[in-house]
């Protein structure tokens, strides 16, 4: 959003190293092992998964921003890293980074709207008290040490454009890349331009007409492997007969960038992995466990 | 907010006054015993925590610099949130009030407030951040002659997109013209419009284009700067609140109205009191300007003259508190 992303608290303050992030969610499980067991959820992705079509739904109505929904979804991972999901009611945390990030990415929404559309949704586990999203949004905020501007990737896409002479079917395939990248936990763990970066790769790599997204990940992901293969051997051998034209120029200006190669591959990599493992998700089954553990524990009162 | 900080911490002195959407206290952090400036934001349940707030503290927490007051810390508690800020002896306004001649501020001591504003500035247009709200009583003094922008409570941040944003904002006085014409595009020009009005009432002590509502406020500002047409300005008659029956001014020469003002400080004046937004200079480009480059020697006169003052301050009156409203 504003701000130099070098200075910024996201860079100081919300990045985690991959141990980081497993030792966390580790002393989590430690601290209430019999909660872990008597209510198993769905891995972290497809959670992930679940709540961002939860915030899409929030958004349908008033048509928000994805950069909003984005900074939502930024503001829950943040939140789970210091709480365990098992102690709060995810509907209303959803809720709440969607009421939250909405002001701060000025497209505000009334607070007695988004509760009634958040009840319309889930009436079971929303409360008509519009006083609880409040405290909730207190909560947030509090959690985040008040740090709540989020740096996205679209901007450096969109400055990149230009640049790399991108398509706009390149352009638009990159930007779902990056709405993708919201369901894993890249967004803690790089900072936004290596994924712009890794976005413009796959989309430049992998035409857009060739792949649907979302729906079949399968052979994507299979795709991508050997995509990122190719990058891999273009950039270590440089003369090799290799890759086309578009990707060579692409290498090119990578290797010339201060960019870390190594970090836009693992980001690739994590990417492949979420789309593999789309193919479990299923909505119905995230809804009954979230909801099994909610009413489990009265969360929602 | 990092440490985990107590409303207890504080000892809460003085009311210094009443902000956008707060009460401002002066504390005394009991530990070191340092000053503070305690911002108390009251939280309402139709609205949560107010957008105004939200977007100050966090703004805050991003841009840190010595032109721009310093959040110290956020304290939750159950039913308020307190801003700690870096305490500031008076705003601008009070300042001009009380330490000028009528208002009027010596060439020194204006040379050096428009350098640390234009710094300011500089930083929060590097930073894509437009305060939107500069005027005398948002800028802080303190006792070292530093000059700092504080109430960010309109502030925003720059990034996409950049048409819908809300032309409800900075005071009438200080208001570009560009914005009073209904755009919704402006950008950072429109905080060197506010500094350019504050840099002439630097010199006068009375404020420049002092309108009393949208049009009074074009009337002013053309009456002086001549009114721009077509020719000066393409693309003014699409404007929104533009009218082609605008009453035609020829353009004034301003150092008839500021006497006291050298020409390359005349020169730095008029370009940023430009009608047309575009052709106003960026705060780094003023930051470079020739009449700033005498402002080592000026301040080494400045610091001389300080030290007398407060020779004499601390005889007269034992710090003296005016109220304050730009935290």
């Amino acid at each position: 959003m504003a701000a130099n992303y070098w200075a910024s608290t996201q860079r100081r303050h919300w990045l985690f190293t991959r141990e980081r992030l497993a030792d966390i969610r580790e002393s989590f499980k430690e601290r209430d092992k019999a909660a872990h067991n008597q209510f198993p959820l769905p891995d972290q992705r497809l959670l992930n998964i679940y709540f961002s079509q939860q915030l899409i739904k929030l958004g349908k109505r008033t048509s928000t921003r994805q950069q909003a929904l984005a900074t939502a979804q930024v503001y829950i991972k943040r939140f789970y890293t210091k709480n365990e999901i098992r102690q709060t009611n995810p509907y209303l945390v959803v809720t709440t980074a969607f009421y939250l990030a909405c002001k701060m990415e000025e497209c505000p929404q009334h607070i007695r709207f988004v509760v009634a559309e958040a009840r319309n949704f889930w009436p079971e586990f929303i409360a008509p008290d519009v006083s609880k999203l409040g405290e909730c949004e207190f909560a947030l905020i509090s959690e985040m040490h008040s740090q709540l501007i989020v740096h996205h990737p679209y901007r450096t896409l969109s400055e990149l454009q230009p640049e790399l002479s991108l398509t706009s079917d390149e352009v638009a395939l990159a930007w779902s890349v990056i709405n993708d990248h919201y369901l894993t936990d890249l967004p803690l763990m790089y900072p936004p331009h290596v994924i712009a970066v890794m976005a413009i790769i796959v989309a430049v790599v992998f035409k857009p007409s060739q792949t649907s997204f979302h729906g079949s990940a399968a052979p994507l992901a299979g795709a991508m492997r050997d995509g990122g293969m190719n990058i891999l051997s273009a950039l270590t051998e440089k003369n090799g007969g290799g890759p086309p034209p578009r990707i060579q120029k692409l290498v090119g200006w990578l290797a010339e960038s201060e960019v870390d190669i190594k970090a836009v591959i693992e980001c690739t990599q994590e990417l492949v992995s979420l789309y593999e493992i789309w193919e479990q998700y299923s909505e119905k089954h995230c809804k009954e466990l979230l909801g099994r553990m909610i009413k489990g524990k009265n969360l929602d009162k | 907010m990092d440490k985990a900080q107590q409303p207890s911490s504080f000892q809460q002195l003085e009311k210094l006054g009443e902000g956008t959407y707060a009460t401002v206290f002066k504390g005394r952090n009991r530990q070191t015993g340092e000053l503070v400036a305690l911002k108390e934001i009251h939280l309402d349940s139709e609205e949560g925590t107010p957008s105004t707030a939200i977007r100050e503290i966090s703004l805050m927490k991003e841009l840190k610099h010595e032109s721009i007051v310093s959040l110290y810390d956020v304290i939750h508690t159950e039913n308020k949130l307190m801003l700690v800020f870096e305490y500031m002896d008076k705003d601008l306004k009070k300042y001009m009030d009380t330490r000028g001649d009528r208002g009027q501020l010596d060439q020194a001591t204006i040379k050096s407030f428009m350098h640390q504003l234009m710094k300011g500035i500089a930083f929060c247009h590097e930073n894509r951040v437009l305060h939107r709200d500069l005027k005398p009583q948002n800028l802080l003094i303190n006792k070292k002659g530093q000059l700092k922008l504080g109430d960010f409570g309109l502030a925003r941040a720059f990034g996409i997109p950049v048409n819908t944003f809300s032309n409800e904002v900075v005071t009438l006085w200080y208001r570009a013209p560009d914005v009073l014409l209904g755009s919704r595009t402006y950008n950072t020009s429109i905080d060197i419009w506010s500094a350019g009005c504050i840099m002439a009432e630097l010199y006068t002590g009375r404020p420049l284009f002092p309108g009393t509502t949208n049009e009074d406020q074009l009337q002013k500002i053309f009456r002086l700067m001549g009114t721009p047409s077509e020719r000066s300005w393409p693309g003014i008659s699409q404007l929104p609140e533009y009218k082609h029956n605008f009453h035609v001014y020829a353009t004034q020469d301003l150092g008839l109205i500021l006497p006291q003002i050298d020409p390359l400080g005349l020169d730095l004046l008029n370009r940023m009191l430009q009608l047309r937004p575009e052709m106003r200079i960026s705060a780094h480009d003023a930051l470079q300007h020739p009449w700033f480059h005498d402002l080592p020697q000026m301040q080494a006169q400045l610091q001389q003259q300080q030290q007398q003052q407060q020779q004499q301050m601390a005889g007269a009156y034992g710090g003296m508190v005016a109220p304050q409203q730009a935290y």
